[in-house]
């Protein structure tokens, strides 16, 4: 079951807009013919708590939460959230590692020091990439579009079209917003 | 957005659909006429569509209820005049709703149409509640049938199943979900929507309806020895309780009783350890099929019951194996030894499949594929987040207040302070920074919580309490602390909504400002505390323009305070200040910025006040422009005026 399906494991903070990151990317899936499960681990998340959320997709249903040392891809929209999750990253270091650069620091802690970051992610996986986000949500001046960027850029990875994930997108927005993510989502596509 | 599309759905039609929507979907394709609910995590979503979808579903009657026990009644009622009813709440909504429950449970309406279906949405891992309660043990108590799907998939069928069975037997049935299910999404094939229909003519006779003993002592035989006894037969010939795998077997002579999203983990755990082992799934899981369980039992040396939370399915099958003279070794949570070294697994904290294939090992002796203990064992130091407050949200500026009047007031008056908290996003205040909270228990129990240490001691007991948590369960307290004249200060901090769980709708909520607002009335809050007799006082914030608000404040605080030591008395103090997320869905407030020239970075703000969108930047005050959402409270609090609305032209 484990074996036929793919896991993506995806972290941040609340309030980010993961949920809809996760309806959109498995609307898009669902779409094409896939058997997709998505959930979420969350508290108080959308007062600015961690959030864990979990997609899957395959021939069938797979379990809401897959087992640790078993993720495809594992994706931090903010990027130091990536060390709740790495568990998930597979011993033999083949998990993709996906993490955004948006930083957000905390009143209390000192946030971690981009080389032992670095050093962290580099033992996990032999497949990190670090996505530029933060030009990009300048340029809209949107911290929200971290995900749909990220939703670009993962598409690489995974057996979805630009038409694909912009007919999702065009359901789940409508006006000025719709029109902003689809810019951010060929952005992301676009990213090298 | 997935919510309107449900009622478009051509049979056969596949969607991608939360679990709780799934639900709604599978009451409207069994002619749903009534529901209503509380709202409570993860259960709300239900509550919600339902909402949404009301009038033009043709349902006969929607609302959210004030609590889960009234919620419970109207939906009761309803059912015993010929209703398709249902009625939505959490596990710990279940204690609520309960002691009408009971009655409920026996009834028996002799209407034809009359289904009744109970939704219960447990939280195992407590990530919403105060609590971590298996609601299962309810199902022995009330004597009830009930259902538990492990996706979305069988949150729409098994809803249907429940309705038919509830309107064949005229029992009440319990469609019971996890948050993993609830909160799950994925494809969903969905069948064909059922329009509502009710009759004008119907049966409400007193013997099958009314709880006393002149009744309810024959109803209850009825409802032990022939609805349920009906039940008992429907859960054994039902193929929600069935052997996947049958056909399967391992060396260690094991096979898995398991139910829920647990059965899924169980999949994923034995692929893990690459063991195969049948597995027999309970979705009918009261009552629980004593001949399948049997059979089953017979075929193994040894069995695994995987389920969250409490021992229930493994207790009855214990149990079931003790009757019937079956020698199967049963692994699972040990449940009469207390004691983790004999257990496979766990009482506390929320499944997942790494913990089934531990558990696993430990049966079995064996080796995980991967490595699952070393992994286990690997932790990074991480950065750790605390739930906070909104920026903005009037609790922060109410726990600033009240920090400083609390302090004022032990220091002119050399008592202890104590305090009692509720359950809604002021329960932030609990913590750090604050840490505003001594008592705490569940819905409504801050008033007679204070009253409790009132009574016995000379210091001060404030009770902390939402407007919309008072008008679930406060209420009765309140009375209770006025007629004995509690000298205690009660905070009902009116933010106009019930926000923890997604701003909905509560009786003291403006109506002009929800949908199904129209058709409402507004309580007065105000009116209803001064009908009681108690000294109320109520404090409105301006929002974004109020410079004496917070002095305001501080200084009602401080002299209700001051009346309770001094006077021994009950003082009501009402906050209003609506919660700003919900403001601001109809206004738009400035966003504050910092003048460099004129902040001397004193650090009030950001030291002081714990806004999310404060802090300090090149050793100056900073605001976030994308977190402000333009309360304007820092705007009154800095000394130096250096806080500013508007357009920062940097």
């Amino acid at each position: 079951m484990n074996s036929n399906n793919y896991t993506i494991v995806i972290t941040g903070l609340g309030g980010q807009g993961l949920i809809r990151f996760l309806q959109i990317l498995g609307n898009s899936l669902m779409q094409k013919g896939y058997k997709v499960i998505t959930s979420e681990k969350h508290g108080l998340s959308q007062r600015g708590g961690k959030v864990i959320c979990f997609l899957r997709f395959g021939e069938k249903i797979a379990a809401p939460i897959p087992i640790i040392g078993s993720a495809d891809m594992i994706i931090s929209t903010e990027k130091a959230s990536i060390l709740d999750v790495l568990e998930f990253a597979k011993p033999d270091r083949s998990s993709k590692l996906i993490v955004a650069t948006y930083q957000k620091e905390t009143r209390t802690r000192e946030y971690p020091l981009e080389e032992d970051l670095s050093i962290v992610l580099n033992e996990n996986s032999d497949n990190v990439y670090t996505v530029p986000v933060m030009p990009i949500v300048d340029k809209f001046k949107n911290i929200k579009m971290i995900n749909t960027i990220i939703l670009g850029y993962i598409a690489r990875f995974l057996p979805l079209t630009e038409e694909d994930l912009l007919a999702s997108i065009n359901q789940h927005f409508k006006g000025p917003i719709l029109d902003l993510n689809r810019k951010a989502l060929l952005e992301g596509i676009a990213l090298n | 957005m997935e919510r309107s599309k449900i009622l478009q759905g051509q049979f056969g039609e596949e969607f991608f659909l939360l679990g709780n929507v799934a639900v709604t979907r599978g009451a409207l394709e069994s002619g749903i006429n009534v529901y209503t609910y509380y709202p409570g995590t993860p259960s709300s979503e239900v509550g919600e569509t339902f909402t949404e979808l009301f009038k033009d579903a043709g349902l006969n009657w929607v609302e959210s209820s004030v609590n889960e026990k009234v919620a419970i009644e109207v939906a009761g009622a309803a059912y015993s005049r010929g209703a398709k009813a249902m009625v939505g709440m959490k596990n710990v909504g279940l204690n609520v709703a309960s002691d009408a429950f009971f009655a409920l449970a026996t009834t028996r309406p002799k209407n034809e149409n009359s289904a009744m279906v109970v939704l219960v949405a447990d939280d195992p891992q407590q990530y919403s509640s105060a609590v971590e309660m298996d609601s299962r043990y309810y199902l022995k108590l009330l004597k009830v049938p009930a259902l538990e799907p492990s996706n979305p998939q069988e949150c729409l069928e098994y809803t249907k199943l429940a309705f038919e069975i509830s309107r064949e037997l005229k029992i009440p049935v319990i469609i019971r979900l996890v948050t993993m299910v609830a909160h799950a999404r994925s494809n969903v094939k969905v069948g064909k929507l059922v329009p509502p229909k009710l009759n004008e003519n119907f049966d409400l006779s007193p013997e099958v309806n009314v709880a006393s003993r002149l009744y309810f002592l024959d109803l209850k035989q009825d409802q032990i020895y022939n609805r349920m006894n009906r039940a008992l037969s429907k859960s054994e010939n039902s193929s929600l309780n069935k052997i996947e795998y049958k056909n399967v077997s391992n060396e260690f002579d094991l096979g898995i009783i398991t139910s829920g999203v647990s059965y899924t983990y169980v999949l994923e755990a034995l692929e893990s350890l690459n063991i195969k082992a049948p597995v027999l799934k309970l979705g009918f899981i009261n009552p629980l099929p004593e001949r399948k369980i049997v059979t089953f039992l017979k075929q193994f040396k040894q069995v695994f019951v995987v389920e969250e939370n409490d021992a229930y399915i493994e207790t009855e099958v214990l149990a079931i194996a003790q009757k019937n003279g079956v020698q199967t070794k049963i692994h699972g949570k040990d449940p009469f030894s207390y004691s983790k070294e004999s257990s496979a697994l766990n009482f506390v904290g929320e499944l997942n499949p790494t913990k089934v294939a531990l558990a696993l090992t430990k049966i079995t002796n064996l080796t995980p594929i991967t490595n699952l203990r070393q992994i286990n064992g690997k932790r990074y130091e991480t950065v750790r987040r605390r739930p906070i407050l909104c920026p903005g949200c009037p609790y922060g500026t109410i726990g600033y207040a009240l920090r400083k009047a609390v302090k004022k007031l032990k220091l002119d008056f050399a008592k202890e302070i104590y305090f009692y908290q509720d359950i809604g996003c002021y329960t932030l205040l609990s913590f750090s920074p604050y840490s505003f909270a001594n008592v705490k228990y569940c819905m409504g129990s801050s008033i007679a919580l204070a009253q409790g240490v009132a009574h016995t001691d000379d210091s001060l007991n404030i009770a902390i309490i939402g407007d919309g948590t008072f008008f679930h369960s406060g209420i009765p307290a309140l009375i209770n602390g006025v007629y004995n004249k509690a000298p205690i200060l009660v905070l009902i901090l009116d933010n106009g909504w019930i926000g923890m769980t997604g701003q909905q709708p509560h009786p003291g909520s403006d109506n002009r400002y929800y949908q199904e607002g129209s058709n409402k009335k507004k309580v007065d809050l105000g009116r209803l505390l001064q009908g009681t007799g108690a000294n109320v006082s109520i404090i409105k914030h301006q929002k974004g323009n109020d410079e004496n608000y917070l002095h305001n404040l501080e200084e009602i605080l401080y002299e209700k305070g001051q009346s309770v030591l001094e006077k021994n008395d009950m003082q009501v103090i009402v906050i209003e200040d609506e919660c700003i997320q919900k403001y601001n869905q109809r206004n738009t407030l400035e966003v504050r910025y910092v003048d460099e020239e004129l902040c001397t970075n004193c650090g009030l703000c950001y030291n002081q006040f714990y806004c999310p969108a404060l802090t300090k930047k090149n050793d100056i005050a900073h605001i976030n422009s994308n977190e402000c959402l333009g309360c304007g409270i820092c705007e009154y609090l800095c000394p130096n005026d250096a806080i500013l609305g508007g357009n920062n032209n940097e």
